[in-house]
């Protein structure tokens, strides 16, 4: 079947040059760096609170300030600029240690992050975000979407989808820096303490959500896998080689599970590599979609609706996003109707659902892997799939996950009172910088959803399958679970 | 091999590809992923019953 198989999983040019490190542990790095950076504030040495945050605006002067007051003087323009520059050097670094060409991602990721970020601050436009009719008065508007101020999201993914799908040799030019994947990874890492300090206030409750994230596992692999191969294979008549592949990336976790799925099965490289510009087209499709059905149906079932993007959603980095819009949208109706959820817990049950299916890709690849070697395209002995393969593909940006949300923890509830009282403001600002990697990864997920050249590719039977088993089953009943596994539970009130 | 000639191929392959049928292997790894994954769900709804989530 395979004339290449995926063995290596460092980055390599096309001149053979391999990386010292891949994505993923570079995901780790770059999250815990801007980790470590933000826990200084602990001692009282704040290290990035000059990183820009944006609030809704009726007035573009005043969209923009530094995180921590401490950096004031620097203005919003000043703080943007900074964090431009401090993202370039550690990303042109990043690109440095993927073998990348460092100039070329520099010059494509000032594009990138300049467009994502205006798309951002475009979003916090009051007519767009503003969503209590005292905010609209506040900010002098008569009308609002009430997108609330992560609807910024959308933005950023829709003017990707623009350049995307109008601007392709624009779209290519910047394609260096348009790495949806390790921008997601590094603000899951980062996420990882956010959670924990939400948790830490509600211990019971967050060790039960975790515990109810089981059943997403059995779900993802034991269920959706099963249903979308059988699918693929008896009723659109794919082979095994493309219907593995598929069947992982629509019902794990997209472009990851498909990659690693396809490498165990030693599927050609371009199986899987398709199957994933399918993945993420979809998922833009759901991003756009979900939340708005979320908020609507499930604006009283916080942690159902959270779940369900977890559970629906395809690739970490729409997933999880997906979570934070939601929950954006969900707290504000509720604070329309007078209830004021404590956030963070919607995002993190979305994140916790995704971290939960991850961790397990490396295990399914190499039971697949072991069925495909040995019971259907029997290979020669040193080729078969070995148990090596299961740490190999491990989604390693996990680890840097758990680590924030262990250290997070301790910080938050083993450390005298005067130092916990702190870590929220810290790790306050780790969060930041964590909602520009999500801004990034939206925009980049745009950049990548060519619909024009997938359909000129003719490959409408792919996308046949994906939208009868995502549409047709994985969607629905990802809300069932999450409504018998979350109903009835509510994250705590703020304040 | 040009990049169009990959895509042209692929595309014919994704439309013409003679049906492989389903191997015992194949319906063994679909109805054992069914049969475990429908009873530890059975398991999991019955635990989320009677172990409520604490607060």
């Amino acid at each position: 079947m395979s004339d290449a198989i995926v063995k290596d999983f460092r980055p390599q040019r096309a001149d053979g040059v391999v990386a010292p490190i891949n994505e993923d542990w570079l995901a780790v790095v770059l999250g815990l760096f801007i980790f470590v950076l933000a826990l200084a504030a602990l001692a009282n040495i704040d290290l990035i609170g000059w990183v820009v945050t944006t609030s809704v605006w009726g007035n573009l002067g005043q969209s923009l300030k530094a995180t921590s007051k401490g950096y004031a003087s620097l203005g919003g323009v000043g703080a943007l600029i900074a964090t431009y520059v401090a993202l370039t050097v550690v990303l042109g670094a990043a690109a440095a240690a993927l073998k990348s060409d460092v100039k070329r991602f520099v010059l494509a990721f000032t594009a990138v992050f300049w467009i994502a970020y205006a798309s951002w601050v475009i979003g916090n436009f009051a007519n767009f975000a503003a969503v209590t009719p005292a905010e609209q008065q506040k900010f002098g508007v008569s009308w609002s979407l009430k997108l609330t101020n992560e609807g910024g999201y959308i933005f950023a993914l829709i003017a990707g989808l623009i350049i995307a799908n109008f601007f392709p040799r624009f779209a290519d030019a910047v394609k260096d820096a348009v790495r949806p994947e390790l921008y997601i990874k590094v603000a899951i890492v980062i996420l990882g303490g956010v959670f924990a300090v939400t948790a830490a206030g509600r211990l019971g409750l967050a060790s039960s959500l975790i515990l109810r994230g089981i059943a997403a596992i059995v779900e993802a692999y034991l269920i959706y896998w099963a249903v979308v191969y059988y699918v693929a294979r008896k009723w659109f008549g794919f082979s095994r080689e493309w219907a593995a592949p598929l069947a992982s990336g629509i019902s794990i976790c997209g472009v990851s599970a498909a990659i690693a799925v396809g490498g165990a099965i030693r599927a050609r490289p371009v199986v899987p590599v398709l199957v994933s510009s399918l993945v993420v087209i979809f998922a833009v499709v759901e991003v756009l979609i979900l939340p708005f059905i979320a908020q609507a149906f499930l604006a009283h079932e916080p942690l159902v609706a959270g779940a369900w993007m977890g559970l629906a959603v395809k690739t970490d980095g729409a997933a999880v996003a997906a979570g934070g819009i939601t929950e954006s949208l969900i707290l504000a109706k509720n604070a329309a109707e007078g209830i004021n959820y404590q956030p963070g817990w919607i995002l993190g049950t979305a994140a916790t659902i995704k971290v939960f299916i991850d961790i397990f890709i490396g295990i399914w690849a190499f039971v697949l892997g072991y069925i495909w070697t040995n019971h259907i395209n029997v290979t020669p002995e040193k080729e078969k799939a070995n148990a090596w393969e299961i740490w190999q593909r491990f989604p390693k940006f996990i680890i840097g996950f758990v680590v924030t949300f262990a250290v997070g923890l301790y910080l938050a509830l083993g450390t005298p009172a005067e130092i916990a009282k702190n870590v929220p403001a810290a790790i306050g600002e780790a969060n930041t910088f964590r909602v520009i990697f999500f801004i990034l990864t939206f925009f980049s997920i745009g950049v990548l959803s060519n619909f024009k050249t997938l359909w000129r590719e003719g490959f409408g039977k792919l996308a046949a399958v994906y939208l009868v088993s995502l549409f047709g089953f994985v969607v629905w009943v990802g809300l069932l679970i999450s409504w018998i596994f979350f109903s009835g539970i509510r994250p705590p009130l703020a304040g | 091999m040009t990049q169009s000639q990959t895509r042209t191929d692929l595309r014919k392959e994704l439309h013409s590809a003679a049906v492989e049928p389903l191997l015992p292997i194949e319906k063994k790894l679909i109805g054992w992923s069914l049969t475990i994954g429908l009873v530890l769900l059975v398991g999991l709804a019955l635990f989320n019953h009677f172990v409520p989530v604490t607060f």
